[in-house]
Formats: structure tokens, C-alpha cells, sequence
């Protein structure tokens, strides 16, 4: 089976390279793209300067926006899983085999690795504030979908084939991983949770900021609410 | 209404029309929202010349003061129209974001191709 790794990355260039080497040295058998969004740092130099396999976007999109021109990059090169994995070095290169599985198996249409899995001894649960937010955010989405996922933030994935097509057309670009997780449940697509571990941040800032979180969350929260109507029966089941 | 602040009002409601019939020269507005402004000049221009038709409009309607339906009628017709950008905006941002990442794709896909026909040059 092809599988690529869609690397998103936005002013990352005290980690992007390091990303790319520990993928390399890794000698997992797959492909990379990484998405530059529109970086306003050194990150396009260096990404041409180490022959790195990525798209400029032309301009800024926000994660969501440069995410799905992977799934689009993805699509177009007929692969067949695609992982999204973060360019700042908090997903770690040896859970990409677990999170595969999976979907190798049939078991899922998407594999979410998950920090919070009692199971996982992850380095990296995170602060307080950010587990609330998150527990909330489950809490809605076992409301609207009927099914509990206890990382819905989790920007570490992967999918098959069917969702990578689903995804390469109509992907919700405002807060992306929770609601392409509603958009998939409603719409009855088997949705399976990983344990892994996490590092801290190399760099960079989170895009989540503290002084945004309540505005943050009311949005979330309305959106997997909206999602879950207006996904039904959209995403065609075949 | 007191003579010299009806002539003000004509006079700014004049000056509305030239800028709408400005912007039609300049082909710097969409038909479907010109129709919008142009009627609401000509409205505006009906209730000033016509002497008691706000007055009579708002008795016949129950309002207690003409200001009153003014007020009324601004705020719905504005709350029509913010909503009708937010949906224009809404959709136009996606179109962006389509174009943005199509021709960021094509991008890569030419300097690809420029770049392999450059290597099996040398």
C-alpha cells in the first residue's frame, strides 16, 4: 500500500528539518510532502536548500487550508493511506506503523493517535487547561455522534483511501481535526482511537492560545454542533 | 419638517445617487446589488418630495412616531444586507482557499517537471 506523510508547517525553522531527518533515519517505507503555509520565516529556503519533497502555499491558509491541499496532493497521486503528522516534532516518527494498523487491517476508516489513553505512558498529556477543553469538546461530540473520542484535537492520523477522497473534496478548513472527525462519524465512517505519546513542542507556538481558548471552545463547540446537521448524508456512503 | 432641512436631505440623497451612478461608470458594482441602492435612492427621494407620506405611512401602520417606522425599517434593511455580506464573504472565502491551494499544487507540480527536464538535460 502507498502511504504518505502530510506535513503541514508554518513557520517552523528551528524544527522542520529535524522532522524531516528523523523521518529519513526512521527508514519507514513511505512518502512525505510537507505544506508550507505560507511561512514567513527561513522554513522555504531551508525546506529547498535540503531537497525536501513540499508545496508552497501561496499564501497563508491555516492548518486546515494546508492540510487538505495534502489530502488533494495526496488524492491526485493515488495514494492509498495518508498521515497527517506535525512539522514542530510533537508526533513521534515510531507511532506511525501503530496508527497505520488499522486501517491496514479494515478495522477503521480513521486512526486517531491519542494522548490521553490510560494505556499510553505518554511523556506529554499536556496542562490542565487544555485536557478540559478537550473533555468538553468530547462531550459534545458524543452529544451529536453518539461515540466517544477522547482526543478529538489530536493532529496526529491517519485515513484511508475513501476518507482521503472525501477529505480532498469538501474539508472543514475553521477547526479542522474535531470537526473532520464529526463530519466522518455522522456520516457512520468507523473512527478508531491509538494511544501514543507526544513531545513537547521543539518550537513554535501552539496554535491554540491561552487568551483565545474561551472564544475558542464556544466556536468548537457550536461547530461540531452545526457539523454534525449539516455533514449528514453529504459525504456520500458507498 | 422644517424647508432648509428637506433641502438638505434632497441635497445629500443627490449626492448619493451621483456616487451610486459613479461606481455604474467605473463597472465597480454588480448588477444584482445596484438594483438594491437604486431603489432605495428613489425611495428616499419619494418620501422627501411626497409632503405627509412618512407621516400618513406610520398612522395607517400603528407606529407612534414616523421616526419610529424610519428606525425600524433602517435596521431591518441593514441587518438584511450584513447578513447578506456574511454569506458572500462566506462563500467567497472558500473559493479563495480553492484557488489558493489549486494553483499552490500546480506550482509544485510544474517546478517538478522543470526541474526533472533540467536534470535529463545535463
Amino acid at each position: 500500500m502507498k502511504r504518505i506523510l502530510i506535513i503541514p508547517a508554518y513557520n517552523e525553522q528551528d524544527s522542520i528539518i529535524k522532522t524531516i531527518e528523523k523521518i529519513k533515519e526512521s527508514n519507514i517505507n513511505m512518502d512525505y510532502i510537507v505544506i508550507n503555509d505560507g511561512s514567513t520565516d527561513g522554513t522555504e529556503s531551508l525546506l529547498v536548500e535540503n531537497n525536501v519533497n513540499h508545496i508552497r502555499l501561496i499564501s497563508n491558509l491555516g492548518i486546515g487550508g494546508a492540510v487538505q491541499t495534502g489530502y488533494k496532493y495526496a488524492f491526485e497521486n493515488g495514494y492509498d493511506i495518508a498521515i497527517q503528522f506535525d512539522g514542530d516534532g510533537q508526533h513521534d516518527v515510531r507511532f506511525i506503523d501503530k496508527i497505520c494498523e488499522p486501517i491496514v487491517l479494515k478495522e477503521a476508516d480513521m486512526v486517531i493517535g491519542t494522548r490521553y489513553l490510560d494505556k499510553s505512558s505518554s511523556s506529554f498529556q499536556s496542562t490542565f487547561m487544555r485536557r478540559f477543553g478537550s473533555n468538553l469538546i468530547s462531550f459534545m461530540i458524543k452529544i451529536c455522534c453518539r461515540k466517544k473520542i477522547t482526543d478529538p484535537t489530536s493532529g496526529f492520523r491517519a485515513v484511508n483511501k475513501r476518507v482521503l477522497e472525501e477529505f480532498a473534496l469538501d474539508y472543514p478548513t475553521e477547526y479542522p481535526e474535531p470537526e473532520s472527525t464529526v463530519s466522518l462519524l455522522v456520516n457512520k465512517y468507523v473512527v478508531k482511537e491509538v494511544p501514543v505519546s507526544m513531545n513537547e513542542r521543539n518550537g513554535g507556538t501552539s496554535s491554540i492560545r491561552l487568551w483565545k481558548s474561551v472564544d475558542y471552545m464556544g466556536k468548537v463547540l457550536l461547530s461540531i454542533l452545526v457539523d454534525s446537521i449539516s455533514f449528514r448524508k453529504k459525504r456520500r456512503k458507498k | 419638517m422644517q424647508n432648509s432641512l428637506k433641502v438638505a436631505l434632497i441635497v445629500i440623497v443627490l449626492i448619493y445617487i451621483f456616487i451610486i451612478l459613479k461606481s455604474v461608470k467605473k463597472k465597480n458594482m454588480r448588477i444584482s446589488y445596484l438594483i438594491f441602492w437604486i431603489i432605495t435612492g428613489i425611495a428616499l427621494i419619494i418620501a422627501l418630495l411626497i409632503p405627509n407620506l412618512v407621516e400618513n405611512l406610520s398612522d395607517v401602520l400603528g407606529f407612534e412616531m414616523p421616526i419610529n417606522m424610519i428606525f425600524s425599517v433602517a435596521i431591518f434593511i441593514i441587518l438584511y444586507l450584513m447578513f447578506d455580506m456574511t454569506v458572500l464573504i462566506s462563500k467567497e472565502q472558500r473559493k479563495n482557499v480553492l484557488l489558493i491551494q489549486e494553483v499552490s499544487l500546480l506550482k509544485q507540480r510544474i517546478e517538478n517537471i522543470e526541474k526533472k527536464r533540467k536534470d535529463d538535460y545535463e
